[in-house]
């Protein structure tokens, strides 16, 4: 039944995945580009995860929500296959990145490069935090959660920015500067066994939660 | 004989709406027409059958199982087809049959490949340039090709033309013929259910008013038209709501007997009432 529900997805939702077409001509310019390999087929795992995770909210768009939980699959089932839908989208632009960084003739990106542990797995954390974090309120609230749960967001970065910038001893730069530190001492870190192990528990423990919470409100939203 | 569909004692509360002891059943091999004015609660009943609402209180039983926690052989036995189909507008409709397909363990692709000719489903067109009557007949086909001991059916006649109406309720009295499977028939067409409908339940204002077969439904009440002058207090209060024009009064009663005695001889008719008068001067009553 976990297979029909991951076809479900995947067929309905194919068309509308071509939206991330885009990012690949920015990806395709962006292997001219020396150090930008590992960033690029970082960023395109996240956005295809991301592109997955809202399907919920399309279906809300399109009300075909009740039409697909009237058919005979456990709504447990069909979370899961949004769960496993998100991966191997955010996988398979992984892989796209990584076969463009070897094939396109103006590649100067190592592929090689791209497919070591530490960049994989920093991808992994990446990708599963915006799933973790993004599913639960799509499975819950559809279009309007994702559409809130962007805005809140946006507001959010535009008021620190503006907090920073005004009353901070130091400029909102800075922030940004921080986290993507924090992102390269991650990736720097994950050459250690005991950093992996405690970055997989986080990320297990992150998405099992995650998962949980969303079949619970799944179960109880009313369509 | 277990009934197929039981319903006992639901509720469920919206801001300004509730379903209050919500509470029918309906046997195997027969149809069941859940009438009542818009807003009544039908599609909400609709939904907690397929297990898309969860009641607060009371239970709902398909073939003896909860909707909620057996949703998965529940909504095997069940075909439905919800008030406004939806499915993808980009897609085909044998795409969606072969998303639909793979869920159901009974699937009949033969009979679904006869249905689509019979109604004259376009294959290669999109579902989302289909007009609503031809998204209805779609729907329609997936929910008959699966062979559901149970069709759950809101407003499918709305949209249809009347030859493909009447072909469908045909149908639909065909498919409990062999007294497997029921049909629950959600309208406010009433017409439709005068021809099939085997129990009538009408909802109001999220209540059952009643809920029994089509022949107690038609022995028990009539209406009665005369003249305002014999509307007198006796006549008033054995009637379940009344107009009264310039030259006729009409109103419904359960009681024709009563009312035949005290109009004899004077200038007033008692006759058969529609499910139409009935759910009008019922619900006029409350």
């Amino acid at each position: 039944m976990l297979r029909n529900a991951l076809r479900k997805d995947l067929l309905l939702n194919a068309r509308h995945l071509w939206g991330i077409v885009p990012w690949f001509l920015w990806v395709a310019y962006a292997m001219t580009e020396p150090d930008a390999g590992r960033i690029t087929a970082v960023g395109a795992a996240f956005i295809g995860s991301l592109m997955a995770t809202t399907i919920g909210a399309r279906e809300d768009k399109l009300r075909t929500t009740a039409t697909l939980a009237s058919l005979p699959v456990s709504r447990g089932t069909l979370v899961e296959a949004r769960y496993l839908v998100a991966y191997i989208v955010g996988a398979a632009t992984y892989l796209i990145v990584v076969v463009m960084a070897a094939g396109l003739p103006w590649s100067v990106q190592r592929a090689a490069e791209l497919c070591e542990l530490k960049t994989l797995l920093l991808t992994l954390t990446l990708a599963s935090a915006a799933i973790a974090v993004l599913m639960p309120v799509v499975i819950r609230f559809g279009l309007l959660g994702v559409l809130v749960f962007l805005g809140v967001f946006q507001l959010l970065g535009v008021g620190l920015m503006v907090a920073f910038e005004f009353f901070g001893s130091r400029s909102s730069v800075g922030v940004f500067s921080a986290i993507e530190r924090g992102i390269a001492a991650l990736h720097a870190g994950l050459e250690q066994p005991v950093v992996i192990l405690e970055t997989l528990a986080i990320v297990g423990l992150a998405i099992w939660l995650s998962f949980r919470l969303s079949v619970f409100l799944a179960k109880r939203r009313d369509l | 004989m277990d009934p197929i569909l039981e319903l006992r004692g639901v509720t469920k509360h919206y801001p300004g709406f509730a379903l209050r002891d919500v509470s029918f059943s309906l046997p195997r091999g027969y149809v069941c027409g859940l009438i009542g004015p818009n807003g009544a609660g039908k599609t909400t009943i609709v939904k907690m059958i397929l297990g898309l609402v969860r009641p607060e209180g009371g239970e709902v039983r398909v073939c003896g199982d909860d909707p909620v926690y057996a949703e998965r052989a529940v909504k095997d036995r069940i075909g439905f087809v919800h008030e406004v189909p939806a499915y993808y507008g980009h897609l085909r409709m044998g795409s969606i049959a072969s998303i639909v397909r793979p869920f159901y363990r009974r699937w009949d692709q033969p009979l679904f490949e006869a249905l689509v000719r019979e109604f004259e489903i376009p294959t290669n067109t999109w579902f989302g340039s289909l007009s609503r009557g031809t998204r209805t007949k779609a729907a329609l086909a997936l929910a008959l090709a699966h062979h559901a001991d149970l069709l759950v059916l809101d407003e499918p006649t709305a949209g249809l033309d009347p030859v493909f109406r009447r072909s469908l309720l045909e149908r639909l009295s065909a498919y409990v013929e062999d007294g497997h499977a029921s049909v629950l028939f959600s309208t406010h067409l009433t017409s439709d259910l005068e021809r099939m409908a085997d129990y009538i339940t009408f909802i109001r204002d999220g209540r059952v008013m009643f809920s029994s077969t089509r022949e107690q439904v038609f022995d028990r009440w009539f209406i009665v038209k005369g003249d305002p002058r014999l509307l007198d207090d006796s006549i008033r209060q054995a009637l379940a709501g009344v107009d009264v024009g310039p030259h006729a009064f009409t109103g419904l009663t359960s009681d024709p007997a009563a009312i035949r005695r005290r109009l004899a001889g004077r200038d007033a008719v008692v006759e058969a009432a529609t499910l139409d008068d009935i759910m009008y001067y019922v619900g006029r009553s409350c």
